[in-house]
Parts: structure tokens; C-alpha cells; sequence
């Protein structure tokens, strides 16, 4: 631990520098993101429509229900917001339509501006949808407009839906009509073909036509009964708006709103990012071989002490043209004769 | 040849030396190819100049020694020699006519290697007359044993270090393995001229 320390305390200079530098950053672009960030919020109560006004049958096992009605709605807004389709609708509905027209690549502008909604629950019955924008306006004319094209979405898909109900409900209507009149011939022929008193098998005959009559008869009633709900239906829940009230409207904000979990993720990054880069230059610092730079650097050989410092010195031009160094030089001194060439002072 | 004496690159470390007043003085390293063995030899010959007197060199560089290679005798008997075998010193130092320097060669470094007891009666008395010697030791890393003797017996211990090449945690474990007493020096060589004082006029000269 000693020696992270030391270098901590060598380079204590540089590494509040840099951290003062990340962390600085950090926070400042923190501090811009929450001031710059408006978000607007619509809350939504939610209702499963009731079983007698839905289009499919009620006694239809094949549909099990395992969601609230909020989540249902929550999930439906979410795939309609990974469509191009649909947002480029919500899009167009708001000041961004002239952004969308100019945006070189169309489908990751729409990305962007899809990425800006959240939709949650709270609770069975509660959603909200909220845009976060750097204009406080933009971020209700979003949350507006996506509720907007919501609706035309799932009211033509209803009108869509009950059209083909309708239309597959009249063929089942004519089939059981002439079924219906059939058996009715039957009866009729019979009533003509047979007088008073009848034996008992010509009644127990009779008997059976009537009852294929009454059948026929009941299946018609029924199949138009549908064919009305089938209409009907859609209009009663768009007049009544039960199944998708919004609560409170979303709203112009003057403060700045939604920011906050932004701005504490960078600031969260920025502060670790310079914990992170300062504890590896300490450790750099440390495991990497540290060269002494000059006789300051022989002070962290304490208590080694410096005793002098001999130049470097550069190759001399020797006698014979070549060049020569220092320590041939002090041998041809010392001991006397040519020495022998080398490096210099090695 | 230089008007200006190429021993001047050397007059500030022999005038510390100097003034330390020690007598006996061994310059080691941490690693191979420091310069140990040129700063051996210009302190030797400042120290002559500055005490006015022979100055008593001994290589002693058990792994590599290459003030016997300049001197020319190598395969000449020398320290190993006296150590193995007791022979008589004053034969085996030679006393070069160009410099007051007493030169005492490695010999055979395979007949014998430095202990505690031989080098205290070498230091003691064999080199009594001596008022200086200066000793070139093996790096303290790669040849641990054939410094620690000396580094028991002698005055002071300087380790050198080049500036700007030698890892300074190589240093420290260099130093921690030296079992003095007193702390070792460290002499900074190939220094830049702005870590030198004295030299900078000397480098300008050779130039």
C-alpha cells in the first residue's frame, strides 16, 4: 500500500488535475442536462371494455386475459412506438414535422424521437405517458399527438375489425336463413301431405321438423344479434371513451422536469471515470519502472543520499581520426598505451 | 586529446569524496553497463591529482573486469591471487609510469573469491601504505556475493546509477540487499548538464 501512496503523493498534482478536470466536466454537462430537460406527462385511466361490448365472443375460451388493463394499454403504446409508421405520424403532428422532413436519415431521427417516450404503469389501472425534450412545448405537443394518433389507430382498427366481423357474420346469416327456410318448406309439405288424426310415428316425424325449424330459427336470431353488436359496439366505446380516459392532460413545463436520473448518470460516470483513470495511473505509476530524471528523483532513495553527478561527455575526436571515448581516454591515461574504444562514459 | 584534462569531468565527485575523508571506497551498481568501472577510474585519477598521491585501484569486478581488459593484463596474476594464496601484494600492483595510479588486477577470479576475513587483512594491512583505494565491484544484483565482503570492510559503498536509464525500484532493491551501516551513495552518471554543477564548462570545452 506504501508505495501506491507514494506515488499518489508524487503525483498528487496531475491527479487532482485530471480529476478535477473529469469531475468538473461531468458535473457541468450534469447541471446542463437538468436545466435543459422538460418533460411532459399525460396520466391515463385505463378500463377493460366489457365482455358485452366486445366484438369477439365472450364464451370464446381461446382468449385468456393475463394482463391488467394499464399494462395492456402500456404494451400496446410501446409496439405501436417501435413502428417508423406511427411515429412518423406522431411526428407530423407536432413542430418536429419540418425537423423530420429535412432529417437525412428519416429512420434514426424517428429512433430518436421515439427513444424520448416512456410509458409506465402504476398500478391496474393507471398509465402514464411522458416525453422528455429540451423544448418544454415540443414535450406536450408529443405526449398530445401520440395519444392523438393512438386513438385513429385503434379506431380504425375497430372500424376495420368489425367490418370483417360483419362481413363474415352476414355469410353465416345467409347460410342459417336458408337453412331456416328449409326447414320450414319441410314443415309446411308435411302439414300439406298428412290430415288429422295423425298416427303417432307421422307425429313424432312432424315433431322433428319442427324442432330442426325452431333450431334454425334460434341460430338466426342469434347471428343477427351479433351482426348488431358487431356494429354497434365500437360506436358505444368511442361515445363513452370509458376504456382510455386521460386523467390529467399533459402540460406545458416552466421548470425544468424529468432531468434529474440524466444528470445523476453522468455525473455518476464522470465521478467514477475519474476515480477510475486516477487509480490507474497510480498504479502505472507504481508497477512501471520509474527512471530518475535528475538528482531530485535520488531523494525517493531515501535514505540513500546523493553523492555527485558526472557529466555526460561526448565522444572525443581520437588520434587516428576515430572517434574515441571517455574511458578510453582515462586508460590510455591511467595506465598508459591507446586504450580501448567503447561508449561513452560506459 | 583535449587541452582540457578529461579528468575534470570527474573533480566534483573526487572533491566530495574527498572531503568525506574516507579511505577505502567501493563503486557498485544495480545493474550491468553503468559505468561503474569508468567511474572507478576518473575518481582514482581526480583523487591522485586532489590528495597528491598514488592512489591504490583494485578491480575487483568478479563478473566482468574490464579495468584489468584496459590495463592489458588480463591472464596477469593479480587480486585473486593474494586472496587464494596469500602471495605478496607489492609484486602483484603494477604502478603505470603515466599516472600515479597503483593498479591492482583482477587475476584469476577462478582460484578464489572475496570473504569477509581476507578482505579485512587486505584493507587493514596489505594496503596500509595506501591512503586511498578504490575498489570496482561487480553490479550488487547480479553479483551479490562478490560485493557483500566488501561492502562489510569498506569506508563507504557508492552505488551508480545512469539518469534517465536505470529503474530506480531496481536501485532500492539493490540498496536494501547492502547490509551497511551507514546509508550508500548514489553517484547520477551520463547526467544531463543541468544536474551537474561544476562540469557544465568542461562539456562545453570538449566540445
Amino acid at each position: 500500500m506504501r508505495p501506491y501512496l507514494a506515488t499518489a503523493r508524487r503525483y498528487r498534482w496531475l491527479l487532482l488535475t485530471i480529476i478535477a478536470l473529469i469531475w468538473g466536466a461531468g458535473l457541468a454537462a450534469a447541471f446542463v442536462e437538468y436545466k435543459t430537460t422538460f418533460e411532459s406527462e399525460a396520466t391515463i385511466w385505463v378500463l377493460r371494455a366489457s365482455p358485452e361490448l366486445t366484438v369477439t365472443s365472450p364464451n370464446d375460451p381461446s382468449q385468456p386475459i393475463l394482463q391488467t388493463a394499464a399494462t395492456q394499454q402500456a404494451d400496446l403504446l410501446d409496439q405501436l412506438l417501435l413502428t417508423d409508421a406511427f411515429v412518423r405520424d406522431v411526428v407530423r403532428q407536432t413542430s418536429l414535422r419540418a425537423a423530420l422532413d429535412a432529417a437525412p436519415d428519416e429512420s434514426r431521427f424517428l429512433e430518436r424521437v421515439a427513444k424520448g417516450f416512456q410509458v409506465q404503469t402504476h398500478g391496474t389501472n393507471l398509465l402514464t405517458v411522458a416525453y422528455v425534450a429540451q423544448d418544454p412545448v415540443l414535450a406536450a405537443e408529443m405526449v398530445n399527438a401520440v395519444l392523438a394518433v393512438r386513438a385513429d389507430r385503434i379506431a380504425q382498427a375497430s372500424v376495420t375489425f368489425s367490418a370483417a366481423a360483419s362481413t363474415l357474420y352476414q355469410q353465416q346469416f345467409k347460410v342459417a336463413q336458408a337453412q331456416a327456410i328449409d326447414a320450414q318448406s319441410a314443415v309446411d309439405k308435411f302439414d300439406q301431405s298428412h290430415t288429422a288424426p295423425l298416427s303417432d310415428l307421422e307425429q313424432h316425424q312432424r315433431d322433428q321438423l319442427r324442432l330442426a325449424l325452431d333450431f334454425a330459427q334460434v341460430r338466426l336470431g342469434d347471428i343477427k344479434g351479433r351482426i348488431d353488436q358487431a356494429t354497434l359496439a365500437p360506436a358505444v366505446l368511442a361515445v363513452s371513451g370509458m376504456e382510455f380516459q386521460v386523467v390529467d392532460q399533459p402540460r406545458v413545463e416552466n421548470s425544468p422536469r424529468g432531468g434529474t436520473r440524466p444528470a445523476a448518470t453522468i455525473a455518476a460516470v464522470a465521478i467514477a471515470a475519474g476515480a477510475a483513470l486516477a487509480a490507474l495511473l497510480v498504479l502505472l505509476g507504481t508497477i512501471l519502472p520509474a527512471h530518475a530524471k535528475g538528482p531530485a528523483d535520488v531523494a525517493r532513495l531515501a535514505p540513500v543520499k546523493l553523492l555527485a553527478a558526472v557529466p555526460r561527455v561526448p565522444r572525443l575526436q581520437g588520434s587516428a581520426g576515430r572517434p574515441t571515448n571517455i574511458r578510453a581516454s582515462l586508460a590510455a591515461i591511467a595506465f598508459g598505451g591507446g586504450g580501448a574504444d567503447g561508449d561513452s562514459n560506459e | 586529446m583535449s587541452a582540457v584534462p578529461i579528468t575534470r569531468a570527474f573533480d566534483g565527485l573526487a572533491t566530495r569524496i574527498d572531503t568525506l575523508g574516507v579511505r577505502s571506497l567501493g563503486f557498485t551498481s544495480a545493474l550491468r553497463g553503468e559505468g561503474v568501472s569508468t567511474i572507478a577510474l576518473g575518481t582514482a585519477l581526480g583523487l591522485c591529482d586532489l590528495r597528491n598521491d598514488a592512489v591504490l585501484l583494485v578491480d575487483a569486478n568478479w563478473l566482468e573486469p574490464s579495468l584489468t581488459n584496459d590495463a592489458g593484463l588480463s591472464g596477469e596474476p593479480g587480486l585473486a591471487e593474494h586472496l587464494a594464496h596469500h602471495a605478496k601484494l607489492e609484486p602483484l600492483i603494477r604502478r603505470p609510469h603515466t599516472s600515479r595510479i597503483a593498479f591492482l588486477p583482477i587475476g584469476d577470479r577462478t582460484r578464489a573469491r572475496p570473504t569477509l576475513r581476507a578482505l579485512g587483512s587486505f584493507l587493514a594491512t596489505e594496503t596500509s601504505s595506501f591512503e586511498t583505494v578504490i575498489v570496482d565491484l561487480p553490479p550488487i544484483l547480479a553479483g551479490e556475493r562478490f560485493v557483500l565482503p566488501w561492502a562489510a570492510v569498506l569506508d563507504e559503498i557508492c552505488i551508480v546509477l545512469r539518469e534517465e536509464a536505470t529503474p530506480l525500484p531496481l536501485v532500492r532493491q539493490a540498496v536494501d540487499t547492502l547490509p551497511v551501516a551507514n546509508a550508500p551513495y548514489v553517484i547520477l552518471n551520463r547526467a544531463k548538464a543541468s544536474s551537474v554543477d561544476v562540469p557544465a564548462k568542461l562539456v562545453a570545452a570538449l566540445r
